[in-house]
């Protein structure tokens, strides 16, 4: 066997990403095991000594692992699959921080990059926690590094590098040959959907907020570890408020990304994907919920310290959803299965086998409470919020797992045909509930008042019915359960704005749960309104019936706009006016001028930019372009383009014209000024013509003036014609030919058929829209207070 | 009775009214003479386009209409109108996920899923 010797390959790249790599498995190992040992013998100080030495070492090889990674993909090294799988040569430099997590292997080691940051405050903030909390999250490394590896072990692949050849991972006769490399040129580039400025930040977001739900989960499992079944909570309350402030922004990241760059209209799908996202966030917040009234009340212990535990399980479960291939028609943007599947299940029951032992363990020794909750506190009416946002998060993910149980029971069930309509009727009702308990919970602070707290309620809900009732009236809202739904939201942030008036002086940090409420309130608004009086405006009104055969009213949400020609839409008139290419992106203009009702004064006018790339990969794909104003935007987006454009010209037309003549054209005039019968045009073959005229036409047309001349020659007895094309005003002339008995002579003017030039487009139109990003901004910003709190009563009690 | 039993007990109905909803309202997986059968129902319908047959989309005469003939798992073939502008990438997809339901002698797509190889990693191999 002859072994090629490839030329140009720089393996040392990929050599040390792959020791790299080997010795953070390595080191996760040793790790889990020191800090183990640690834990169970206190006094033991060597062990101690090599889990710190281990854990140092770990972090020092996935930092490695993550530079040669980014240095494969920076330095275009495309003898790396990774490399030519994901980036090019043309990209911007923040684009290839993109192609980093673009991959499964990326994003599986920036969740690990996350864990190395985590460990790395929790070595120098858990003090007594410290070893068993990162064993526990060292445990999580052991398997996240494992999945990197790439080994076939017993026919079995495990894990899969980022560091693979492409001349391994793909095979093909190019392969055979020494000198390949220089053959590659570039690689397969970005997904141009993922090219855009949110894509470069929301997946670390993403994946820090993921990697954060191991720390309260972490505490959960050492503290049933240790029997302190309540010193956990001060640690992992902060750090649970982090990991719900840093998923939350990470989502709502998310659903901005779809918002601006993709063309399905809207920030939230129900899709798959996004629900695995939403679905822990939501037990999460349940159980920062729970741990509340167990740190004031101590009842709930166990159902506080499930949720936390399930938060962690189900982000796991995400995972395993998302990247085992499983949704598969369900989804239409889940990684691709590298055939890891069983190696995520592992993940998963590794975790939750563990959770289960340590719950089964103690179950006997778990503190309960004896006496009931009453009903007129704070806390029970949390409880009872905390169980909804469960339910509700249960609902999401059970239709989400509907590619699962097909699986596991052999069934063939499909998610519901209308989606949105079938969350909506769940999630609608649940809303409603939860925003009314964060108003209503408040008032019953701290277990008294509750007569006064009636009164509050009372005064509150009457605020909120007047508001309610003139927002109502304004949106035109008809559907009962909108109704009820701007009810509550209105409600949640009144009550809020009233429980919070003795925090705003001075005790600023104590208004978190208030400004979060009030966040969610706004949030709930947004949605709603934006929603249920979205308005697609893109219907053509022209009043031509095209297609008689089929139902006028039934869906037709795109319009056909011919470059130049203006169209009524809705109150909008719009005109598809040029288009441009920058990079690889098409941009067409549409000017917008808003009519004012009843009368033909325009409002107020803009030029949107939708570009379509035309990718060889993906063919077209659409990124919308967004006219963003407080009370609304116009959101449009090019669904389709002509496949190639032409420029043919049409009606042609003969004029008979002499000297001083005007041809009259449908676009424009032209007048004959002058017949050039001694023309010489350089540019043109000129060689043995016997004669050669030019006919020099001004040309004025609506926008502007301009020159034209086509010229006749004639060369061994057969006549040549050489036309002359105006592209301003769209039009061509030709010479045809002198008539001597009548001195005139033949122009053929013809007009540029622009019909092949058009665009298909949609047109949405969300109103108050910007209460949706207000309110998740304030509610981010509650958050924070939150953890500011906790934090300094963590500190004060230190002191 | 304790409140927090009413309360875990209502929770229990509720979850399971969720698992009922879920499952009345999930559609299935099936094949044009299924779809046939009950034209009042939605369905979800793999299949592969058939080439040989005509795609048309004439975006000038109906923005909005599109039509082509798929060829179901079970190899049934039907007229489909989609009532949008043609997917991008449609003749390039090796399946088809409509959503949608039989209406007379065509079936009428509400939606259309593509599963297209190249749709994010799957790339051609390096040309050399």
């Amino acid at each position: 066997m002859n072994e090629v010797q490839f030329i140009g390959e720089r393996l040392i790249y990929g050599n040390l990403g792959h020791l790299a790599v080997v010795v953070s498995f390595g080191t996760a190992i040793i790790s889990t095991f020191a800090y183990l040992f640690a834990a169970n013998n206190p006094q033991e100080k060597s062990w101690q000594k090599i889990a710190t030495a281990a854990f140092y070492t770990h972090t020092i090889s996935v930092l490695s692992v993550v530079l040669m990674l980014f240095l494969i993909i920076r330095l275009h090294l495309f003898e790396y699959h990774y490399a030519w799988q994901h980036s090019s040569t043309d990209l911007p430099l923040e684009y290839m921080v993109s192609c980093f997590w673009e991959g499964q292997e990326g994003s599986f080691l920036l969740w690990i990059f996350w864990h190395v940051v985590i460990g790395n405050i929790l070595v120098r903030s858990a003090k007594s926690w410290k070893f068993e909390v990162m064993a526990v999250v060292m445990m999580c490394q052991i398997v996240l590094t494992s999945m990197l590896i790439g080994v076939k072990i017993l026919g079995y692949k495990i894990g899969s590098s980022p560091f693979e050849l492409l001349r391994n991972a793909i095979e093909g006769p190019i392969f055979k040959q020494a000198d390949y490399l220089s053959k590659i040129k570039d690689g397969n580039g970005l997904n141009p959907l993922l090219q855009n400025y949110w894509m470069v930040i929301h997946p670390p977001t993403l994946f820090f907020g993921f990697a954060t739900t191991i720390v309260p989960f972490a505490y959960v499992i050492a503290g049933l570890w240790k029997r302190d079944y309540v010193g956990w909570l001060k640690p992992a309350l902060p750090w649970a408020l982090i990991s719900v402030m840093v998923l939350g922004t990470g989502i709502i990241m998310g659903g901005f990304w779809a918002y601006e760059s993709l063309s399905f209209g809207g920030y939230w799908a129900w899709d798959p994907v996004e629900n695995a996202s939403l679905v822990p966030w939501l037990i999460l917040i349940a159980g920062v919920h729970v741990m509340i009234i167990y740190k004031t009340t101590g009842n709930a212990l166990i159902v506080g310290m499930i949720l936390i535990i399930s938060t962690f399980l189900l982000v796991l479960y995400a995972t395993f959803l998302t990247r085992s291939g499983i949704l598969g028609n369900a989804s239409v943007h889940s990684f691709t299965d590298l055939g890891m599947s069983g190696q995520l299940l592992l993940f998963m029951f590794v975790f939750l086998g563990l959770s289960v032992f340590m719950l089964v363990k103690r179950w006997k020794e778990l503190p309960r409470s004896a006496k009931d909750e009453d009903a007129y506190t704070r806390e029970f009416w949390m409880f009872i919020g905390s169980l909804v946002l469960t339910i509700s998060a249960f609902q999401i993910i059970l239709t989400t797992s509907l590619p699962v149980f097909n699986k596991v029971f052999g069934t063939n069930m499909a998610p519901p045909s209308d989606v949105i309509q079938h969350y909506n009727k769940w999630q609608m009702p649940m809303a409603i509930i939860i925003a009314l308990l964060t108003g209503i919970a408040q008032l019953l602070k701290y277990k008294k008042n509750t007569r006064e707290g009636l009164i509050n309620i009372l005064t509150q809900a009457a605020i909120s019915i007047v508001l309610s009732a003139v927002a109502m009236f304004l949106l035109e809202l008809k559907n009962w359960f909108y109704v009820g739904l701007m009810f509550a939201s209105v409600y949640a942030i009144v009550a809020n704005l009233f429980t919070m008036r003795p925090y705003l002086t001075g005790k600023f940090k104590m208004a978190g749960a208030n400004v979060a409420h009030i966040g969610f309130g706004l949030l709930l608004v947004g949605v709603l309104v934006s929603s249920a009086n979205k308005q697609v405006i893109s219907i053509n009104q022209s009043g031509m019936q095209l297609n008689p055969e089929f139902d006028a009213q039934a869906n037709m949400e795109h319009v056909y706009l011919e470059k130049g020609k203006s169209l009524r839409m809705g109150d909008y008139e719009i005109e598809y006016k040029a288009d441009s290419t920058e990079w690889v992106n098409n941009y067409f203009q549409v000017h917008y001028k808003k009519i004012k009702p009843n009368s033909n004064e325009v409002d107020y006018e803009f030029d949107l930019y939708p570009n379509a790339q035309i990718n060889p990969k993906m063919g077209l794909v659409a990124n919308p372009d967004t006219k963003h104003y407080i009370s609304h935007d116009v959101f449009t987006y090019v669904s389709s383009v002509p496949k190639e454009k032409t420029t043919k010209f049409v009606h042609e037309k003969l004029h008979e014209v002499k000297l001083g003549d005007t041809i009259y054209t449908n676009d424009g005039y032209a007048i004959l000024e002058n017949i050039n019968s001694n023309a010489k045009e350089s540019n043109l073959d000129v060689k043995n013509l016997s004669l050669l005229i030019a006919a020099e036409l001004k040309v004025y047309a609506l926008n502007g003036t301009y020159s034209a001349t086509p010229m006749y020659g004639i060369r061994e007895n057969s006549e040549i014609k050489f036309e002359s094309i105006v592209d301003e005003a769209k039009l061509r002339f030709k010479f045809m030919g002198v008539n001597p008995q009548t001195k005139t002579i033949t122009i053929e003017t013809a007009e540029q058929d622009t019909s092949g030039d058009f665009i298909i487009m949609k047109a949405i139109v969300f109103p108050w829209i910007n209460f949706v990003w207000a309110g998740t901004i304030i509610m981010i910003v509650g958050f924070l207070l939150a953890i500011w709190r906790r934090l300094s009563e963590n500190q004060r009690l230190r002191n | 009775m304790k409140n927090t039993h009413i309360t875990i007990i209502a929770l229990i109905a509720v979850a399971i009214g969720a698992i009922i909803s879920t499952y009345g309202d999930s559609s299935t997986y099936e094949g044009f003479t299924k779809a046939a059968e009950n034209p009042d129902k939605e369905y979800h319908v793999v299949g592969v386009l058939n080439k040989e047959k005509p795609r048309e989309y004439n975006p000038q005469l109906d923005a909005n209409l599109f039509t082509f003939y798929l060829i179901d798992e079970q190899g049934k073939e039907s007229k489909v109108v989609y009532r949008a502008p043609e997917p991008a990438d449609f003749e390039r997809s090796e399946k088809v996920v409509l959503i949608g339901k039989m209406n007379g002698d065509y079936f009428e797509a509400n939606k259309i899923l593509l599963k297209c190889p190249s749709k994010y990693n799957e790339g051609q191999a390096p040309q050399g």
